[in-house]
C-alpha cells in the first residue's frame, strides 16, 4: 500500500512540476493568460484595497513612524506648537487634511509642470514575498489611466503605471529593481540612466564620458518618445555621493529620490504634458532658512528724581 | 485528502489572499514585509500527508501566482510551492505530527517561508530576472522570516483548530 502511495505522490509531483514549469514557459512566450488573469485579479481587488485603504490608514504607517522617530524628534518641539494652533481650529479628520494637504503639493507640482493630471489614492502595496515594489491606486482606465504613465507625488516622481483596470492601476514605483529611468543633471544638462535599488536609494550611470557630477546635483527626467513612458522635466532626485571608480568608463552616483516612497498617500497620473514639458522649471529650491527677529522694547523709564522731589514734599 | 477538506482549504486559501494583498501588504513593517498568506499555506501543508502537501502546494501556488503587484512569470510559485510541499512532506514522514510540538512547527514554517524565498530568488536569476542588490534580498528575506516566526506562534493554533473541523471521522483517528 505504502509503495502505491508513494509512487501515486511522486506522479503526481513530477506532473505538477511539469505543469508549473508549462506554465512559467507559456509566460515567457509571451502568452497573454498571466496578464488578463491578474488584471481580472486586481479588478476583483481593487474594492476590496479600497474600502481596507480607509480602514487602515491610520495603521499602514504605524511602523515607519516608530523607525522615523529618532530623525523626527528635532521638529517635535515645533510641531508641539503647530498642535496647540491646531487644536484651536475645526477639529477635521486627520488622514483627510493630510491627503489634502499632500494632494495640494501634487496639485501645485502638475501645474507648475503645465501637465494635465488625474489624481488618485494608493489604496494598495505590493506584497513583499514577489520582490517587486508596487502600490494599487484607485483611478484607471474609465478616468484615463493607461498603461506606461508617469506617476509623480508631491515632490517629484513616483514611478510609472504597469497595469491597469477600469477602476484601479498598479504602478511599478522607481525603487523596483527594474526601475530604469533617462535622467538630465539640471546643471551640466548631461544624461544618464537611473537604476531602482530596491530600497531608498538609486544608481546614476552618467552616458557621457566625458561629464561630471556633483554632490547635490539635481537630477530631472529626460522624457520618451510621445511622454510614454516618462514625461521630461520631472524632478527625479538629487546626488548623495560620487562614486570615485576608475574601473568604470562614465562616472557613477547614489542618488536619493525626492519622493519618500514608504508613505506615499495621494498621487498624481500625467496623463498629457503641454508645450514640450517644463524644462528646468520643476528644479526644486532649497527651503530658505527662517530668520529670528528678536524685538526688544525698553522698559518705560521712571524719573527718580521727581519722584524723590515729590515724596520730600510731603 | 477528502473533497471536503480540498474546498474548505481552497477557500481559506483564497481569504488569506485577499487579506493579504488588501491589507497586509499596506503595513510598513520594520526590516521588510510579512506574508501572511505564504505562513497559513505552509502551516497547512505541514499538516498534510505527502499527496496532500504536493497538490496543496501546487494550488497556493497557482493562488499566489495571480497576485497583481507579482512580476514574475505565472506559474513560479505554483512550481516553488509544490518543492516546498514535497519537502514538508518528507519532513513530515520523519517528523511526525506537528500538532504535539508547537515550537517545531513553528520553526518550520518559519523555515519554510526563508527557503521559499531563497528557492524563489534562485529560480528568478535562472530566468534572467533583476531582483535587485543582495543586500537588499538578504533584508527581505530575513525580514520575512523575523515577522513569520513571530505571527506564526499566534496564527498556527487557529489553522489547527480550524483544519481539524473539515476532518472526516476516520482522518481524526
Amino acid at each position: 500500500m505504502a509503495v502505491g502511495g508513494n509512487n501515486r505522490s511522486r506522479l503526481l509531483l513530477v506532473i505538477l512540476l511539469v505543469t508549473s514549469l508549462f506554465l512559467i514557459t507559456l509566460d515567457l512566450r509571451g502568452v497573454n493568460i498571466t496578464s488578463s488573469s491578474r488584471s481580472a485579479t486586481q479588478s476583483f481587488l481593487a474594492p476590496i484595497q479600497r474600502g481596507v485603504s480607509d480602514l487602515f490608514s491610520p495603521v499602514g504607517g504605524f511602523f515607519s513612524d516608530i523607525k522615523n522617530f529618532g530623525t523626527t524628534k528635532s521638529e517635535l518641539k515645533e510641531l508641539k506648537e503647530e498642535n496647540a494652533k491646531l487644536r484651536e481650529k475645526v477639529i477635521l479628520n486627520d488622514d483627510t487634511l493630510g491627503q489634502l494637504k499632500k494632494l495640494e503639493s501634487v496639485l501645485d507640482l502638475a501645474g507648475r509642470g503645465n501637465y494635465k493630471v488625474v489624481s488618485a489614492r494608493v489604496i494598495g502595496k505590493g506584497s513583499s514575498a514577489t520582490f517587486s515594489q508596487t502600490i494599487t491606486i484607485d483611478a484607471g482606465s474609465s478616468d484615463g489611466v493607461f498603461k506606461d504613465m508617469t506617476v509623480i507625488g508631491e515632490l517629484g516622481l513616483v514611478g510609472v503605471v504597469k497595469s491597469t483596470t477600469s477602476t484601479s492601476a498598479i504602478v511599478l514605483l522607481m525603487s523596483d529593481p527594474t526601475f530604469r529611468i533617462g535622467v538630465r543633471i539640471a546643471r551640466s544638462q548631461s544624461i544618464g540612466v537611473l537604476l531602482g535599488e530596491g530600497d531608498s536609494e538609486y544608481t546614476l550611470q552618467l552616458l557621457d564620458p566625458s561629464g561630471t557630477i556633483e554632490k547635490d546635483d539635481v537630477l530631472l527626467s529626460l522624457g520618451s518618445d510621445n511622454n510614454k513612458p516618462f514625461v521630461p522635466g520631472v524632478p527625479v532626485g538629487f546626488v548623495k555621493s560620487v562614486k570615485n571608480s576608475r574601473l568604470t568608463l562614465t562616472q557613477e552616483a547614489v542618488v536619493s529620490s525626492y519622493s519618500n516612497l514608504g508613505s506615499i498617500g495621494v498621487v498624481s497620473v500625467i496623463i498629457s504634458s503641454k508645450n514640450g514639458g517644463p524644462k528646468d522649471a520643476l528644479i526644486p529650491t532649497p527651503r530658505p532658512t527662517p530668520t529670528k527677529t528678536i524685538y526688544v522694547t525698553a522698559p518705560p523709564m521712571v524719573d527718580t528724581a521727581t519722584t524723590t522731589g515729590s515724596e520730600e514734599n510731603n | 485528502m477528502s473533497w471536503s477538506r480540498v474546498g474548505f482549504s481552497s477557500v481559506l486559501l483564497l481569504f488569506f489572499f485577499v487579506v493579504q494583498e488588501a491589507a497586509i501588504s499596506k503595513i510598513n513593517f520594520p526590516i521588510a514585509g510579512f506574508s501572511l498568506y505564504l505562513c497559513v499555506v505552509l502551516g497547512l501543508m505541514a499538516l498534510e500527508d505527502r499527496f496532500g502537501a504536493i497538490s496543496f502546494g501546487f494550488i497556493a501556488g497557482i493562488v499566489l501566482d495571480f497576485s497583481p503587484s507579482s512580476d514574475s512569470p505565472f506559474g513560479k510559485w505554483a512550481l516553488i510551492l509544490t518543492i516546498i510541499g514535497y519537502l514538508f512532506s518528507r519532513n513530515r514522514e520523519s517528523i511526525g505530527d506537528f500538532t504535539e510540538r508547537p515550537m517545531a512547527f513553528v520553526l518550520l514554517v518559519t523555515a519554510g517561508a526563508t527557503i521559499s524565498l531563497i528557492i524563489f530568488l534562485i529560480i528568478g536569476l535562472i530566468l534572467g530576472e533583476n531582483n535587485g542588490s543582495i543586500l537588499n534580498n538578504l533584508k527581505t528575506i530575513f525580514g520575512n522570516g523575523i515577522w513569520t516566526l513571530l505571527f506564526s506562534s499566534i496564527l498556527l493554533p487557529i489553522i489547527v483548530k480550524l483544519r481539524s473541523l473539515t476532518l472526516t471521522s476516520r482522518e481524526r483517528i
